[in-house]
């Protein structure tokens, strides 16, 4: 009974890890898109899309994980977000965040998909500019805290607004799909 | 398309051969630098572009290529420069802050990643037991990526053979399509990979490769490029 738990666990552990990293990889690609094609990522926020779509289908800890990795990861092999400014830092904190809310509240509170993405994106708005307060100090910020915070979500709306449509899209596609990964139909199998 | 997005660029130099964790070593000491370098005097932050510049020759990385990669840069850093040149005299520092530091980091990660493959880099970081998960994900992202990569660029080649006098509107419409298919087929792939690792004998946590010493020479190379980074900011900031 132990070894066929532990099975399923190691099952569900691989089938969670290969799904972030394809989110994740995602989240690469998407920015190097946007910006061959000249669509500014600071507008469309594509590093956001695949990651918050990961964080409806994984458990807490894997999307706070992977929201923390994408940006830092991609910061190292492409340079973008800037590393230095502190973007990437800032970004880090902001997708765990939004990731980590959103899987909280579907996946183990079971709130519904309308409610849990705006949740997840003013906790994100939340995160930034308690972030940015606390950063002000240590780096080159001149800008008060809450000005930064808010010119940074004013310039995100459409990428906000694209996340509105695109995400629950996309997670209602991928359950179609993949069955398993409905939160519901999850709890009734295992 | 080439491994891990192509970032790698295969030669024979003495920066290719020195560990990566010396490499790792070096940049860490060199973005410490970079965010202690004041911008007024310029001449540390020159100084640390000669260094860099001098990594790159040793690498032996085409100085063409390393701005070719640069020149994906100018969007991001670029744009937010040119409104800070909007702004006060505040803002407009701020700016030059922000595009010289960025810059210089970025183009030590770009010389990192030409010297080493990404996979190597982060099986080091699978090690640290508080990082390893990281380490783990970052891996999955790699291989993901270099999956994917190659999925767009198969359907890039469909597309120019099947519509190339497509509308701008129809081809949006297919970019559209094509991403959804995408993100879904990701999805169901993992099942698949999922799978196949548990075949393979997946317990719950990936193999990690046995750890090599790291060799004392490498180790010197490594400290003193942080060192003489380290030095360069240090006397630009107090003297």
């Amino acid at each position: 009974m132990v070894a066929r738990a532990s099975g399923r666990d190691a099952l569900s552990r691989a089938r969670e890890l290969a799904l972030a990293g394809l989110m994740g990889a995602l989240g690469l690609l998407l920015p190097i898109g946007f910006h061959a094609l000249g669509w500014g990522g600071q507008v469309f926020l594509p590093m956001h899309l695949p990651v918050v779509v990961a964080g409806f289908l994984v458990s807490p800890a894997m999307a706070v994980s992977l929201g923390v990795v994408v940006p830092f990861l991609s910061s190292v092999l492409t340079g973008m977000p800037p590393l230095a400014s502190p973007i990437a830092p800032l970004m880090a904190l902001e997708l765990a965040a939004k990731a980590g809310v959103a899987s909280l509240l579907y996946r183990s509170l079971r709130a519904p998909m309308w409610l849990a993405l705006p949740v997840a994106i003013v906790a994100d708005w939340a995160v930034l500019a308690l972030a940015v307060s606390l950063a002000a100090g240590f780096f080159a910020i001149r800008a008060a805290p809450f000005q930064y915070a808010w010119a940074a979500i004013l310039i995100g709306l459409p990428g906000t607004i694209l996340q509105l449509v695109a995400v629950p899209a996309a997670v209602l596609a991928i359950e179609r799909r993949v069955p398993r990964l409905r939160p519901t139909k999850r709890d009734e199998t295992g | 398309m080439p491994q891990h997005l192509g970032l790698y660029v295969r030669r024979e130099s003495a920066l290719h051969g020195l560990d990566p964790r010396a490499k790792m070593l070096a940049v860490t000491g060199f973005i410490v630098a970079v965010l202690l370098a004041p911008m007024h005097p310029s001449w540390p932050m020159g100084a640390l572009l000669l260094l860099l510049v001098c990594a790159t020759a040793l690498a032996r990385i085409p100085a063409r290529m390393m701005c070719r990669r640069m020149l994906s840069l100018v969007v991001v850093i670029g744009m937010p420069f040119l409104l800070s040149r909007l702004g006060g005299e505040a803002t407009r520092a701020a700016g030059e802050q922000f595009a010289a530091r960025s810059l210089l980091v970025a183009a030590a990660f770009l010389v990192l990643m030409a010297s080493t493959r990404a996979i190597v880099l982060l099986e080091v970081a699978e090690r640290p037991p508080l990082i390893s998960v990281f380490g783990q994900l970052g891996e999955f992202i790699l291989r993901g990526a270099d999956l994917l990569a190659e999925e767009v660029m198969r359907t890039n080649r469909a597309w120019a053979l099947r519509a190339p006098t497509a509308t701008i509107r129809v081809r949006l419409a297919g970019l559209t399509q094509a991403s959804m298919s995408l993100i879904s087929r990701a999805a169901a792939r993992s099942e698949r990979i999922g799978a196949a690792m548990v075949l393979r004998g997946f317990q719950g946590k990936l193999p990690t490769a046995t750890p090599t010493p790291l060799p004392w020479s490498h180790l010197v190379a490594g400290l003193i490029f942080a060192l003489i980074s380290l030095g360069i900011a240090g006397v630009g900031r107090w003297r």
